[in-house]
């Protein structure tokens, strides 16, 4: 159970970095498959909420008593407790730039892409980083 | 005729999300009643957030700005001062 909610964390979390990718790639050209994939790009940050809630109620609680009781306490304190809010705030900005381009204001939605690459990639970084701190 | 302003749906989510942050760590019966109504505090964070977004998206489908700033303008750095804002509320709460 925990690999399965793992691997669809990480999985779903790496379509939100190289979908956006495809859709700043093709922003200006405009084809037709561009809202559908901006709509599923907004119901894959949703759907994410799944396995990253699984995770984060169910098992990081093991995790988070490991990080606390070594070297690098800030790796929950900080890294994580600031990971978990962010994560909230994924969702609500891919559907900002999903409904840009359905609303056809695409090339306003250029910034929200952007911010959900570099959200979804920092979010990437921050999990690594509070496994490492479970070890230190 | 906009159905939905997604950009002040978005701002106020991103706020709420901060000040919803910031006084539930520093107010324990406040972190204490959102565990108790939506079995975690992330939960109900989540849902308060989401409704939020749906509802504030919804009235203000024909408000184009607020105080001389475009919806796209106040989002942008609503969204960016919550997630500031987060950040810097747990360093200082560690280092405190």
């Amino acid at each position: 159970m925990r690999d399965f909610v793992l691997f669809a964390h990480i999985i779903l979390g790496l379509a939100l970095i190289a979908f956006p990718i495809v859709i700043l790639l093709y922003l200006k050209k405009q084809p037709n498959w561009l809202k559908p994939l901006s709509i599923l790009i907004a119901a894959i940050s949703w759907g994410l909420l799944l396995p990253s809630g699984k995770l984060y109620l169910t098992f990081y609680p093991a995790t988070k008593t490991l990080v606390n009781a070594g070297a690098w306490p800030w790796a929950h304190s900080i890294v994580m407790e600031t990971k978990e809010h962010w994560g909230l705030l994924l969702p609500i900005i891919a559907t900002v730039a999903a409904g840009l381009v359905a609303t056809k204001r695409i090339e306003e939605s250029r910034r929200w892409w952007i911010l959900v690459i570099i959200l979804s990639a920092l979010l990437g970084v921050m999990g690594r980083i509070v496994k490492i701190g479970a070890l230190a | 005729m906009a159905k939905f302003n997604f950009y002040f749906g978005a701002a106020a989510s991103a706020l709420l999300l901060a000040i919803l942050v910031i006084v539930a760590e520093l107010m324990v019966p406040f972190k204490d009643w959102l565990k108790a109504t939506f079995g975690h505090h992330w939960i109900g964070k989540a849902v308060i957030i989401t409704l939020a977004f749906l509802a504030i998206g919804f009235l203000t489908k024909n408000k184009k700005s607020l105080a001389n700033l475009s919806d796209g303008k106040i989002e942008w750095y609503s969204v960016i001062a919550s997630l500031i804002a987060i950040f810097l509320f747990f360093a200082i709460e560690f280092f405190k």
